[in-house]
């Protein structure tokens, strides 16, 4: 049996012992020899512990002392040395085998090779190390979750971002590392992850160490078993903070911009950007002041978290170095850091400084905001409430949201200048008196303002997105204006572009009529538009038939009065001549016109004044001259020009002026002017009668004085001693004299000549009207306001004409003199004919002057009796005469109002004029005399 | 030695009011000349003229009017007339109104002293 038990023993694949209890080994089977090589006689007693590895040899013979004391079996792992002296990994187990007492006698043990378990054990375990040093070095947070979701294990950053062990970590669960705002969707994403066992991906904020949250994205894999059971979850964490930051300030710049584009007020935009940099910066407050319109004063921006009070304080400053540290940003254009302004030197003068520190604010950061042309438009500021400087981050933020700020602030200025610019075209468009079409590249109507709607009969919104030329172009010219705008689509010209063109145009209740268009290209990018402007010309070209009308009248009319126009430009010498003063000048007008040809037919004793007339138009003054022309048949023409100077706003001056032949009117009036002298020599010659004591008179009065002069002359000279000086002066008075005589006897000689008074029938109505011709002039020069009332029936009368006719004169003038103290009323004058009784026929000459005095009606007819200074007082007295030579009768009476009326009745017929003929052979023989009286002296 | 009598002169005629008071002054006469009756009439020397030299034709006071003016005022002052109206139809009127003499112009040197002298011998 124990042979039997031995042989199976030894068969057994592992080494077995039995151990005394004593601790010595009793028995080996084969194989333990075998494998240590050691013979029977080494290994028994405590030989074989020489085969145990000495490191593991204390631990085993403790453990197996152990199983001895307590019954307990021993189990473990030792290094045994084999017969070529390697050691291999042995597993020892210790069964204690008690005797029929329960005495504990034997142990008995089995040891089995472990070594290539070990190794694999080695390896795997080496595997893992390397594993975890990859995991450790990823820069980014891994974790390990169970099958079910619970976390294993995380990598080296992932512990280090919550600062807490796994263990901890696994005790708080995810919960309190997550977002609250991104639990529900993260704890969903994981939930169905599990259930699925897909993989999975999601963002969501997860809080560091330092209580800040970061965003993360989260990407997470099953790991399975060969057979398919998930054993594990790895969890990659992408730390997406600064792209999740870029997209925020992205949408918070596009929702600007959104609002900047929908026109928002420019308040709202800076009030959003402020809430933009306080959401992205965190924990800051945001300003933004500008720069008023003259870029001198701060003015708000936006604040929506800073208290009014201190706001307030900045809105008005100026912008120089020292009113708050926005202005000292705009000023330098810089950024302005006052990192801890509880030790800020600087903005200490003023108040800003308490005034921030008051408000709890402890560091301001501010940066310009600068437009794309350089333009300071206002400054950034970012407050703290407690010491801070600028990272390099919050700089490259800040830059930025100073950029989104220019963008608003110069899109929202440039949408305040453009709104004005829409506003002012909406007036004017509404407001033009012009009507303005607008219409895109196919010809469609845009806009169609008030104007054209009054004018064309449409309402806009019938008229907007039709084609112009179905609207207001009649059908005859629809194929044109079609061709017309091809073209200039095609080949980008048109005669019609940039020039007016007078056409028809059609209403909407189908009449045509005239309008102007001027079209314009609207100077935008993209598909051509154009602007119309079309005017109802239907008004102008009725004034300019009538136009021309009145130009063919002015024509014929300067023809026909020989008038002729011309204009000149002074600076440059250039005239033009109508037609009718080429045929005055008689110059051929196809050769072109000079001044020395205009020169060639100046009269030469005109051709001084006719430069002293260029002269005037070099001054450019209105004037009025007349001179004459000297034809090649030696004829003289008289013109008459009127010439008007204009200046154009470059001050060059142009004359217009009428030039007239008056030629005919001149040579009339010499006529005229010489039968007037003659009809005054006539009358004066007719005055003698009572003109011969007044010459008597005129001339004894210097003779008198030469007489009395000589012989007191005489008698100086006989006195004892002579009275020389005295004689001198009287000699001298007495030449004196005689030359006042000499001219009395010169005046008087002119007043006549010979000339025989004539009897013949006179139409007294047409003898009036001559002299009311003749003294028209003077009558108009003293304002008088001449009556006439001629009797239609008037019968003629015989008579002395030229006579007849100095009466009238004389009563005329003698009317207009009496009204020249007048000045508070009009100068009335009233000339009546009229049948008098007894066949005789009346003429009477009412003035409204000062009259006379009523007891001196007599003396108004004597010879010498004046009122007129200057006057010789012989008018009247002549008058009479000649009246009562004709049988008649002159008086004079006061009016009822003012003035005086002078009449005169004479009979229709009479037997000759009476002693006229003799009055020139009294005055012939009385001025002989008189002349040879003065030779005598 | 005797003041000389104050002989006046009223004349529109600048050429006998500078010409008569040289002469006069030659006879032996102080003189005075007004262009005037108003003139005269207005001035102090018409208590003082023993013979007025009186113009007919003058613009407002004629001569004849000064005379009748004066034989109003009770001033028999005597006149001697000078006219250059050669109508010697007004001097048989004006001697017969009381003039001492009228002489026509122009007139002689001894026809104006024996004029003075029938007037001196008047007064």
């Amino acid at each position: 049996m124990e042979n039997d038990l031995t042989l199976v023993v030894d068969a057994l694949p592992g080494l077995v012992w039995t151990t005394l209890a004593d601790g010595r080994i009793d028995f080996f089977n084969q194989r333990w020899y075998q494998y240590t090589g050691l013979g029977v006689d080494e290994a028994f007693g405590a030989g074989w512990q020489a085969a145990i590895h000495p490191e593991d040899l204390p631990k085993l013979l403790e453990c197996w002392r152990s199983p001895l004391a307590s019954d307990e079996p021993c189990d473990m792992e030792v290094r045994l040395r084999r017969y070529d002296g390697t050691y291999r990994w042995y597993r020892f187990r210790t069964s204690p085998l008690a005797d029929a007492s329960g005495q504990t006698v034997t142990l008995c043990g089995v040891g089995l090779d472990i070594e290539d378990r070990r190794r694999t054990e080695r390896a795997l375990r080496a595997s893992e190390d390397h594993y975890r040093a990859i995991v450790d070095g990823i820069p980014a947070l891994v974790s390990l979750w169970t099958p079910t979701g619970e976390l294993d294990s995380g990598n080296r950053h992932y512990l280090e971002y919550f600062g807490e062990t796994i263990e901890e970590l696994r005790r708080w669960g995810k919960a309190d590392t997550f977002h609250p705002d991104d639990r529900p969707h993260a704890f969903a994403a994981i939930r169905q992850a599990v259930e699925t066992g897909d993989p999975f991906d999601f963002e969501g904020r997860r809080r560091r160490a330092d209580g800040v949250y970061r965003w993360f994205h989260m990407r997470g894999s099953p790991l399975r078993d060969t057979d398919g059971p998930i054993v594990l979850w790895h969890i990659l964490h992408t730390d997406i903070d600064d792209r999740k930051r870029d997209e925020a300030l992205f949408a918070g710049e596009k929702r600007l911009l959104e609002m900047v584009a929908a026109g928002r007020p420019m308040s709202e935009i800076l009030e959003a950007l402020c809430q933009l940099v306080e959401g992205t910066a965190g924990g800051c407050h945001c300003a933004v002041v500008l720069a008023d319109p003259g870029g001198t004063r701060l003015e708000y921006g936006a604040a929506p978290s800073l208290p009014a009070s201190f706001i307030a304080s900045i809105v008005g400053r100026p912008i120089d170095i020292e009113s708050d540290p926005c202005a000292t940003a705009m000023h330098l254009n810089e950024r302005v850091v006052a990192a801890d302004l509880a030790s800020e030197p600087r903005w200490a003068t003023d108040t800003w400084l308490p005034l921030a520190l008051a408000h709890g604010l402890r560091a301001c950061w501010s940066t310009p905001i600068v437009s794309t042309t350089s333009k300071i438009l206002g400054a950034i500021a970012i407050y703290y409430d407690e010491p801070r400087a600028p990272t390099s981050l919050h700089q490259s933020l800040i830059d930025q949201f100073t950029n989104i700020a220019s963008i608003a602030i110069e899109r929202a200025q440039g949408d305040a200048a453009l709104k004005l610019s829409e506003a002012r075209k909406a007036a004017i468009l509404d407001s033009a008196l012009d009507c303005i079409v607008t219409i895109d590249h196919e010809g469609r109507i845009t806009e169609f303002n008030p104007a054209a709607e009054r004018t064309f009969g449409y309402r806009r919104d019938e008229v907007v997105g039709q084609r112009l030329a179905d609207v207001i172009i009649p059908p005859s010219l629809r194929e044109k204006h079609r061709l017309g705008f091809a073209r200039y689509l095609a080949m980008g010209e048109s005669r019609m572009i940039g020039s007016r063109i007078e056409l028809t145009a059609l209403r909407a209740d189908g009449t045509e009529f005239p309008v102007e268009l001027a079209i314009t290209r609207i100077p935008l990018d993209g598909p051509p538009s154009f602007t119309g402007y079309l005017r109802d010309i239907t008004q102008r070209k009725q004034a300019e038939e009538g136009l021309r009308r009145s130009e063919a009248f002015l024509a014929e009319t300067r023809r026909l009065s020989s008038t002729g126009g011309f204009s000149k430009r002074v600076a440059t010498g250039e005239i033009t001549w109508s037609e009718e003063v080429y045929r005055i000048f008689e110059l051929d007008p196809a050769i072109p016109l000079t001044l020395e040809r205009i020169l060639t037919r100046v009269h030469p004793d005109d051709i001084h004044s006719f430069h002293e007339i260029l002269e005037r138009q070099r001054r450019g003054a209105d004037y009025e001259h007349e001179y004459r022309l000297l034809m090649p048949n030696q004829s003289v023409k008289y013109l008459h020009v009127v010439a008007h100077a204009n200046r154009d706003q470059d001050g060059q001056v142009d004359y217009i002026a009428a030039v007239q032949d008056v030629t005919q009117r001149r040579l009339s009036e010499q006529a005229l002017a010489k039968a007037r002298s003659e009809l005054a020599h006539v009358a004066r010659v007719t005055t003698l009668g009572a003109l011969t004591a007044s010459i008597a008179h005129e001339v004894n009065q210097p003779l008198s004085g030469i007489v009395t002069n000589a012989s007191t002359c005489l008698r100086m000279l006989a006195a004892d001693p002579p009275n020389v000086d005295g004689a001198r002066e009287t000699a001298r008075r007495t030449i004196r004299d005689g030359n006042r005589a000499s001219e009395v006897v010169t005046r008087l000689r002119a007043l006549f000549a010979k000339k025989e008074p004539t009897t013949e029938t006179v139409n007294l109505n047409e003898a009036t009207r001559e002299v009311i011709a003749l003294s028209l002039s003077e009558l108009q020069r003293s304002q008088v306001i001449l009556r006439q009332e001629l009797a239609g029936d008037l019968p003629s009368v015989t008579g002395d004409r030229v006579q007849l006719q100095q009466v009238i004169l004389n009563l005329l003038l003698n009317a207009a003199d009496a009204m020249s103290d007048v000045h508070d009323r009009p100068r009335e004058l009233l000339i009546r004919t009229e049948r008098d009784q007894h066949d005789r026929v009346r003429l009477t000459v009412r003035d409204a002057g000062s009259g006379f005095e009523p007891q001196g009606v007599q003396k108004l007819f004597d010879a010498f009796y004046t009122t007129k200074r200057g006057g010789m007082g012989i008018g009247l007295s002549v008058s009479r005469s000649i009246i009562e030579s004709h049988h008649g009768r002159l008086w004079a009476a006061l009016n009822d109002g003012p003035g005086a009326s002078f009449a005169f009745s004479i009979p229709r017929r009479s037997e000759g004029v009476i002693g006229a003929h003799s009055l020139g052979a009294i005055w012939t023989s009385a001025v002989t005399d008189i002349q040879q009286a003065v030779r005598n002296l | 030695m005797d003041i000389p009598s104050l002989v006046s002169i009223v004349d529109d005629d600048e050429s006998v009011r500078e010409s008569l008071p040289d002469l006069l002054r030659e006879f032996g006469f102080a003189a005075q000349a007004f262009a005037s009756a108003e003139e005269f009439l207005a001035s102090d020397y018409v208590g003082q003229t023993k013979c007025l030299i009186l113009d007919i034709a003058m613009p407002g006071m004629s001569g004849p009017d000064l005379q009748r003016e004066l034989a109003h005022r009770r001033q028999a002052i005597p006149i001697v007339f000078i006219t250059a109206h050669a109508d010697e139809s007004v001097r048989p009127h004006l001697l017969g109104q009381g003039a001492v003499e009228c002489l026509l112009k122009p007139f002689s040197d001894t026809a104006l002293l024996g004029a003075l002298n029938a007037a001196f011998r008047e007064g």
